[in-house]
């Protein structure tokens, strides 16, 4: 069986992508600060801060033990704040920085020493429209994300010697805690700027991974695919 | 915590192995003096990530030590930690659980 990481899946997408894996026939390892809500043989779940550095090498550690390699990896948790530049406290920006950027790293970094042997890794990165989109209230968040950007095209060439893909999705806006409390006023005048202009859902991003991780897919690396016809 | 003698003994092993992997004949028979990484070393930096990941693997199944080598000056030519067996063996201990 093939195992795959998923980071933040107590809830929101990375729970439903979890679930679907399981059900494609993976094993699955996912992470939260929580205790995991998903029950199923082939699951286990750490609790843990993404960006917690000793946390997620003891992590990778029991995973090696427990599973020997990984197959792939979606760098799912995330968290989001909406404010205006002027009023955002350091504290928030620090927090974004250390889960969207510092834990996206970290999970690569390890996770691709259980991959190297594989000679087939996947990594997917999640990043976000509000990059592109330059979208107001979002800078912290769209900042972290055109950081995680950056990092997935520089380790595509970093691990491609190791046959690790490493690429990102962006989703549209999605009904998920992360975009709790964004006035419907902005959500509209967001989904005006997609080319498809409805919500996205959890199946527009699973069919995005999917396709990240076909064997097929090994000539394609350094990529970031914008859902909505966004770009 | 292991001695020296055994951390450096387990590095002397992954070297050893790596260099088999990767046809390395200057490292198959390495002592603590072996250079590595950097001034007459024999690595290139993808070799090093594979030695650094070994025996990060092997101290977590032999020693049950959790730990990661990533270390700022790894890619310095001159002043890598990873520059030869013994001080590998140097940044190894200064890491390890006590």
């Amino acid at each position: 069986m093939k195992t795959i990481v998923i980071t933040g899946t107590r809830k929101g997408i990375g729970k439903e992508m979890a679930k679907h894996y399981l059900a494609e026939g993976w094993q699955v390892v996912g992470c939260s600060r929580g205790e995991g809500s998903i029950e199923h043989a082939h699951y286990q779940h750490f609790s843990l801060d993404v960006s917690d550095e000793d946390a997620v090498i003891a992590m990778a550690r029991k995973i090696k033990a427990s599973h020997g390699k990984v197959e792939a990896l979606l760098n799912n948790a995330g968290i989001a704040s909406m404010n205006h530049a002027l009023l955002t406290p350091a504290s928030t920006v620090n927090r974004i920085l250390q889960t969207n950027v510092v834990g996206t790293f970290l999970f690569c970094r390890e996770m691709s020493k259980l991959m190297r042997r594989t000679n087939n890794g996947r990594i997917v990165n999640f990043t976000t429209v509000a990059h592109p989109l330059n979208l107001e209230g979002e800078a912290i968040y769209a900042a972290s994300k055109a950081a995680v950007e950056s990092l997935t095209r520089i380790l595509a060439r970093e691990l491609a010697e190791l046959k690790i893909t490493v690429n990102a999705i962006g989703p549209t806006p999605i009904e998920t805690d992360l975009i709790r409390g964004v006035p419907q006023a902005k959500m509209d005048a967001l989904l005006a700027r997609q080319a498809l202009n409805r919500m996205g859902e959890v199946r527009d991003v699973i069919n995005a991974v999917d396709f990240y991780l076909r064997e097929e897919s090994d000539f394609i690396t350094g990529q970031v695919l914008y859902l909505g016809g966004i770009n | 915590m292991p001695d020296r003698t055994a951390i450096q003994s387990l590095i002397l092993e992954s070297v050893q192995m790596l260099a088999e992997d990767f046809e390395l004949e200057a490292l198959k028979a390495p002592s603590p003096e072996t250079a590595l990484y950097g001034v007459d070393g024999s690595l290139d930096s993808m070799a090093l990530v594979n030695l650094i990941a070994d025996i990060e693997e092997a101290l977590a199944e032999k020693f049950d030590a959790s730990i990661a080598l990533a270390d700022e000056k790894a890619m310095s030519a001159k002043n890598s930690p990873y520059r030869n067996v013994a001080s590998l063996t140097d940044a190894v201990i200064e890491r390890m659980p006590s």
